[in-house]
């Protein structure tokens, strides 16, 4: 299968609770307090504990891994965190939206945009990655 | 003295050889809801932001700099670009360099652009930037 600009990716629809969180927290090493303390969210004048900005990146590239059949292919990603995820403690927490459109293919290369929105609203800006066709793994090329 | 524009050229000495095992990159995969088998195993390959784990500890030794008198709870992350030149394999030692690009001040906020190479060995991993704003005590609520 040919990849041609206009290819939309399948959407990828994904909760994010304050477990996540922490685990990303864990897994990251990124502690800093507003991704799991409301009195620190509060007092940095957040609207409320927020979902990790490279949380969300990550989640959004697996729109692109899924699609490209593996992490190999990724050549560059790059993201603006123009909103933030705010994680609600209510044993439901937030839902992420993440959409890609292949929007240029050159030299082997495909460059695909992604949104990401959560309630609607857009929370990464400029998202797109580059993949290396000639390193996909069966799937996309 | 606050952080400033004069800050702009600083960089930091690479950071501890970091070793990458395979129940690392398995921990990352799972906190970040990843369930390709290719993350998982004694060959497992890492997601290609896994390298933030390193990348946090170059950005503390920056946030840590008691002459900029940063806060990590009053930094958020503006943005974000990698160039990954290979992925990260269980069983690499990697390091991070972070050097200061720019700082802009407005107000009381402070614009860090900061840029970050990640080596395995002699071996370039991933050239990454990004953003961070950081708001000044003042602007702080008091509790």
């Amino acid at each position: 299968m040919s990849v041609e600009p206009g290819d939309r990716l399948p959407t990828l629809t994904v909760r994010i609770t304050r477990t996540d969180l922490v685990r990303y927290a864990g897994a990251s090493g990124d502690f800093n307090p507003i991704h799991h303390s409301d009195f620190f969210a509060d007092r940095v004048g957040l609207p409320g504990v927020i979902a990790h900005g490279m949380l969300t990146m990550a989640t959004a590239l697996r729109v692109v891994t899924d699609w490209a059949g593996g992490a190999a292919a990724v050549r560059s990603y790059t993201a603006r965190f123009t909103k933030p995820v705010v994680v609600p403690d209510d044993g439901v927490g937030a839902e992420l939206v993440v959409e890609a459109t292949v929007t240029a293919v050159a030299d082997g290369v495909a460059t695909v945009g992604i949104e990401a929105t959560c309630a609607g609203e857009k929370v990464l800006g400029m998202a797109r990655a580059e993949v290396d066709l000639s390193a996909v793994a069966g799937g996309a090329a | 003295m606050p952080i400033s524009e004069a800050h702009a050229g600083r960089t930091y000495p690479p950071t501890a050889p970091y070793p990458v095992s395979a129940t690392k990159i398995a921990e990352f995969a799972d906190a970040i809801g990843e369930t390709d088998p290719a993350h998982r195993g004694p060959d497992a390959i890492a997601p290609p932001t896994f390298v933030v784990v390193v990348s946090h500890h170059a950005w503390e030794q920056m946030f840590d700099d008691p002459e900029l008198g940063l806060a990590l709870r009053r930094i958020v992350h503006g943005d974000q670009k990698f160039t990954f030149h290979r992925p990260v394999r269980a069983g690499d030692e990697l390091a991070a360099t972070v050097t200061i690009d720019k700082v802009r001040v407005r107000g009381s906020a402070d614009i860090i652009s900061a840029s970050l190479e990640v080596t395995a060995g002699d071996e370039p991993v991933c050239t990454a930037a990004a953003t961070f704003f950081h708001s000044r005590e003042t602007a702080e609520a008091s509790a």
